[in-house]
């Protein structure tokens, strides 16, 4: 830790630190944080209710225990990432970016474990590691450390380079491949460009080149045919795509018959009676919907769009362009993740495996968006210092 | 505060926006999802998460008029392969699980090969989504083996499913029909009814099972499970369930003592024909086939149908073969499936007599008195050649007879000149007034009994050929109608065609001062396990009434009761001993000659006169002689209804405890009655 004495006029040597105003633990942002503690806990129940098992079988709180064991995890890695200076990661950001792009090229080696069709894991033990999670960070502080570095001032040349941060771990994500994540990359370079100094021409000239690159990769050899599927079903539903339509025929059933009041906790028959698939993972929302009702998912909601406003918020408070990018980087993360999944499972977005922030059970997407959500607390904590 | 940088305030904002016009399709579509089209959504979420699986009611029973069980129900244990599962299995596990199966289903007595338990699992005939049955009727020893050892035997289950019984075996197989599984056709037919039908239901194909099959069928009851996204239950939704209700019994018109006697008097007439000797060039008696109907005038009451060859409707039970289906309907056994009490049409020969003879009487052709000079011929006017000239049986000349005396005696050659001044004054009378009066007494239309596939027979008319003939030129001789069809028709010959059913029907008509009665088979239908309590109640329905001039029904009922009492008559000796003053019998015989067989024997009857109770109608194919083969069976049942015989007692099983025909020796103790009537002469038609 470094010595905050001395750097807030007014303060004097003989000040004890305990009395010290600028003091960063003095600053923590209490509604980000109790808003992802509430969204953690609602998130915490509905695993519970979608996997502790069906009827008469007796109670199963093995998947309960290990989010429990994760959420922890992933709060102590908050905790850590706050009580460093998030300035310290602009000088570790190179380190970090090669430290995940060697991830990533490990995962797709022969090291990496297929799952669903995707090769993004490390078995490690027990524990399935998805390196992709992790590189979101990685690519936002890079990104935010480039950009800070660059200024207002971005030329093609510039332009280039910082293109070239996502470019390469998004290049080996898509050799997975996995075009949720690879999403969530292109949405935070979009964001984070924006409140760059980008230029408003470049910027639609990139959405461009996005929309072709999207078009050209639905149409290239480059995805498996389900991927392909899940990501048009949502255009046409009644189209013959068995279990796509399947999965998200059943996601709408389970969230409309929630109706306003929901069904209550533990009671919604689509959750208990296992019939939405990947319930508790990336079609969690639908639990939410079906028992907690639209009282229920919307408050989800609010209290998502409260983080957001909160991240921005911190993002306009910042000191530095450093802490700016790093906030932007992360909301463009949380509200494409949040758009992207809710959207999927009501209908409106094409389906990926894309978690949904703090809510969805899964160990590497979890302490990566605490680690994330460290970062930007770290920038409120540090505005004055 | 030196360090910091100028925030890029605007690229901000821009961002904000974006962020916001992402939350807003959410809620929006939060709201739609969840508020405005929840219904339906509920209603969706409801199906996907309960199953139902019917459960099959018993059928309601079968009893004859007194009460008397005739169908039941009792259980099967059925050994099924569910084919789905079965087809999972790996091709050395489904050989190894057939080859146990077939010994263990052999070891406990139910005798199966590898091959035959491969073909029932491979038959089409059987859903491909049900378990196909591949064993009935197996014991309770199997079904306890192999539910403890489920391991070895995947895709097998043994269940429990009720199955008709029929404690009296084949007895009046024809009236009660056979079940069998539901077919595409029926369940589509039935999509809409409350007692709901699936695949695999047992449904009446015949009958009455058939008739009245929305009463005998019990309302299935409902299993509701809730299940799991794999289809498996979790548990069973008690108040979603419903139990099945057993269907409601049918009570027919039908005395089952009445219906045993009549299938054995039957069954040994035939049996007698078979082994009578026949003379000269008549063909031999085949006696293969016939039928027996007793009725109630009174009300039209059906109170016995036998038709022969009979069939098991055991045979039906856990689905027929194919083998003995074919055979049920070939006609080396004379398809066994008919009823041929509605469905044989016949020639009714000299049993026409009744209705042509009133005819003329109405027609005002003859009067009761009008002598006639019977000569054994009879010639059309103005006619030469050998097609003009028409012959009684056996050539014999009666000499003097009017209408009374014609009936008794069966005088074909009063008839015939009926017939030729039917057609002499059809100037005045029209071309069909023969046909007019016969049909009012239900002939060339169906009765109404309730029992499916009645034929309505054939009243031919100078139309019907001519419309027949221009229909299909090839298939007929000619269109026109001559004398000589009248002729022969006043004796129940030519086209002329009629179901035993409505030769009782006819006669009942006549018997009862002419109500027509469309026959009842069932009286009433009860609530199952409350037989005082009454669904529905069948009274008896009118068909028709003919107005008959009494003197001319009395001159009528003279001739007919002369047939069984008076010298002469076609049926005396037949009814020889019989109390004739207490209980006077009305009857006709007929002997109707059929292209290249023997003879239809018939005989038609009544009594006792002239309030008469019991109707009865014979019809014996290739039998010979209506007096000498049909009489005698009346004669029995007449013995028993005069109560000169004692009613014999049916056996579980079938069997009646005194030999029917020993019944009708009681106070004819020399011969059987088949036996003395070889010496009668019939004055059959010809």
């Amino acid at each position: 830790m470094e010595s905050f004495a001395g750097r807030w006029p007014g303060t004097t040597r003989a000040g004890s630190m305990r009395r010290n105003p600028a003091a960063p633990w003095r600053h923590v942002d209490l509604l980000l944080l109790a808003s992802v503690g509430l969204i953690a806990l609602i998130g915490t129940l509905m695993v519970f209710s979608s996997t502790r098992g069906t009827g008469s079988a007796p109670t199963n709180t093995a998947i309960l225990e290990r989010h429990l064991a994760f959420v922890a995890t992933g709060i102590t890695v908050m905790a850590l990432t706050t009580m460093a200076d998030y300035r310290r990661f602009r000088d570790w950001a190179p380190l970090l970016y090669g430290a995940v792009c060697l991830l990533l090229l490990g995962v797709v080696s022969p090291f990496g474990t297929e799952v669903n069709g995707a090769q993004a894991w490390f078995q490690i033990g027990p524990v399935q590691v998805q390196p992709s999670e992790f590189s979101k960070i990685a690519v936002i502080i890079g990104l935010a450390s480039l950009g800070a570095h660059f200024g207002s001032d971005i030329d093609l040349r510039r332009l280039a380079i910082l293109l070239a941060v996502p470019g390469i771990p998004l290049a080996l994500i898509m050799l997975q491949p996995d075009p949720g994540t690879a999403m969530v990359f292109v949405a935070i370079t979009m964001g984070m460009l924006l409140v760059t100094g980008v230029r408003a021409k470049h910027i639609a000239g990139l959405t461009l080149v996005g929309l072709t690159a999207v078009v050209g990769l639905l149409s290239s050899g480059l995805l498996a045919d389900y991927q392909k599927d899940r990501l048009t079903v949502f255009l046409n539903p009644a189209a013959g795509l068995q279990a796509e339509a399947y999965n998200l025929n059943q996601s709408k059933i389970a969230i409309g018959s929630g109706g306003v009041l929901g069904k209550g906790l533990f009671n919604g028959t689509q959750t208990q009676l296992d019939i939405v698939p990947e319930q508790h993972t990336d079609f969690i929302f639908t639990a939410v919907g079906e028992e907690l009702g639209f009282l229920g998912a919307a408050t989800l909601l609010v209290l998502f769009a409260l983080v957001g406003w909160r991240i921005w918020r911190i993002a306009q408070l910042s000191r530095d362009q450093f802490g700016v990018l790093l906030c932007v980087g992360v909301l463009s993360m949380l509200a494409f993740q949040i758009f992207q999944n809710a959207g999927m499972t009501m209908g409106i977005m094409p389906i990926t495996g894309i978690p949904l922030p703090f809510v969805s059970y899964g160990g590497s997407s979890t302490i990566a968006l605490f680690a994330g959500l460290g970062l930007v607390q770290g920038v409120h904590m540090r505005r004055f210092t | 505060m030196s360090q910091r940088v100028e925030s890029p305030r605007l690229r901000l904002g821009v961002l904000g926006i974006v962020v916001i016009a992402l939350f807003v399709p959410l809620f929006a579509r939060l709201w739609y999802l969840q508020v405005l089209s929840s219904e339906s959504f509920t209603e969706a979420a409801e199906a996907n998460r309960i199953r139902v699986v019917q459960v099959e009611a018993p059928r309601g029973r079968i009893l004859d008029r007194d009460g008397t069980v005739l169908v039941d129900n009792r259980v099967s244990i059925v050994v099924t392969v569910d084919r789905v599962r079965f087809a999972e299995l790996e091709d050395a596990d489904r050989t190894a699980m057939l080859e146990r199966l077939a010994a263990e289903l052999s070891r406990y007595g139910s005798p199966a090969t590898v091959e035959q338990l491969q073909d029932r699992v491979d038959d089409v005939r059987y859903s491909r989504y049900a378990p196909v049955p591949v064993a009935e009727d197996a014991t309770e020893e199997l079904k306890i083996y192999i539910e403890e050892h489920q391991e070895l035997f995947p895709s097998v289950a043994v269940e429990r499913v009720a199955v008709r019984r029929y404690p009296y075996g084949t007895r009046a197989a024809h009236v009660i029909g056979s079940v069998g599984e539901i077919n595409d056709e029926e369940l589509e037919e039935r999509a809409n009814k409350p007692k709901t039908y699936i695949r695999g239901n047992q449904i009446g194909k015949t009958g009455v099972e058939r008739i009245y099959e929305d009463d005998l069928r019990g309302m299935p009851g409902q299993t509701v499970f809730e299940v799991d996204a794999m289809g498996d239950p979790v548990r069973i939704l008690e108040d979603l369930s419903t139990p099945p209700i057993p269907g409601d019994d049918v009570w027919l018109t039908i005395d089952i003592e009445t219906q045993a006697l009549s299938e054995d008097l039957l069954a040994q007439a035939l049996e007698d024909a078979r082994n009578r000797r026949v003379s000269g060039d008549n063909l031999p008696n085949r006696g293969n086939a016939g039928s027996v109907v007793v009725t109630d005038p009174r009300n039209g009451e059906v109170l016995a149908m036998a038709s022969y060859p009979v069939f098991d409707p055991a045979d039906f039970v856990n689905g027929i073969s194919s083998t003995r289906w074919e055979f049920l309907n070939s006609d080396e056994a004379d398809k066994p499936i008919l009823n041929r009490a509605i469905q044989g049409v016949y020639a009714p020969g000299s049993t026409y007599k009744l209705f042509t003879g009133l005819a003329a009487m109405v027609h005002g052709l003859r009067t009761p008195d009008q002598p006639f000079l019977d000569q054994g011929t009879f010639t059309i006017e103005d006619c030469r050649g050998p097609g003009c000239t028409f012959r009684n049986a056996g050539s014999k000349a009666y000499g003097t007879v009017d209408m009374r005396r014609a009936m008794t005696v069966s005088s074909d050659a009063y008839f015939y000149s009926i017939g030729a001044d039917f057609w002499n004054n059809r100037g005045r009378l029209g071309d069909e007034a023969q046909q007019e009066t016969i049909r009012t007494f239900g002939f060339g239309q169906e009765t109404g009994v309730p029992l499916p596939s009645e034929q309505d027979g054939r009243v031919p008319t100078p139309q019907q050929r001519k419309a027949q003939y221009e229909a299909n030129p090839e298939l007929f001789l000619t269109g026109d109608w001559f004398t000589g069809d009248n002729v022969i028709m006043t004796i129940g010959q030519g086209d002329v065609g009629v179901t035993p059913l409505q030769l009782a029907n006819g006669y009942a008509t006549f018997a009862n001062g002419g109500t027509r009665y469309a026959p009842n088979i069932a009286r009433k239908i009860t609530r199952s396990g409350s037989p005082d309590t009454i669904k529905r109640s069948f009274e008896p329905r009118i068909n028709g009434r003919v107005e008959m001039d009494p003197v001319h029904r009395q001159a009528l009922l003279d001739g007919l009761i002369g047939v069984t009492t008076r010298d002469g008559g076609t049926a005396r000796a037949t009814f020889a001993g019989f109390p004739n003053d207490t209980f006077p019998v009305a009857g006709k015989t007929g002997t109707a000659e059929v292209d290249g067989k023997a003879d239809t024997a018939l005989f038609a009857a009544f009594g006792p006169a002239p309030a008469p109770e019991f109707q009865v109608a014979i019809v014996l194919e290739e039998s010979g002689f209506g007096g000498t083969a049909a009489a005698p069976v009346a004669r029995a049942l007449f013995d028993v209804f005069a109560g000169v015989a004692p009613m014999p007692v049916i056996q579980p099983g079938g069997a009646l405890v005194e030999p029917p025909l020993e019944g009708a020796e009681v106070d004819d103790t020399a011969e059987r009655p088949a036996d003395r009537l070889g010496q009668i002469a019939e004055g059959g038609a010809d």
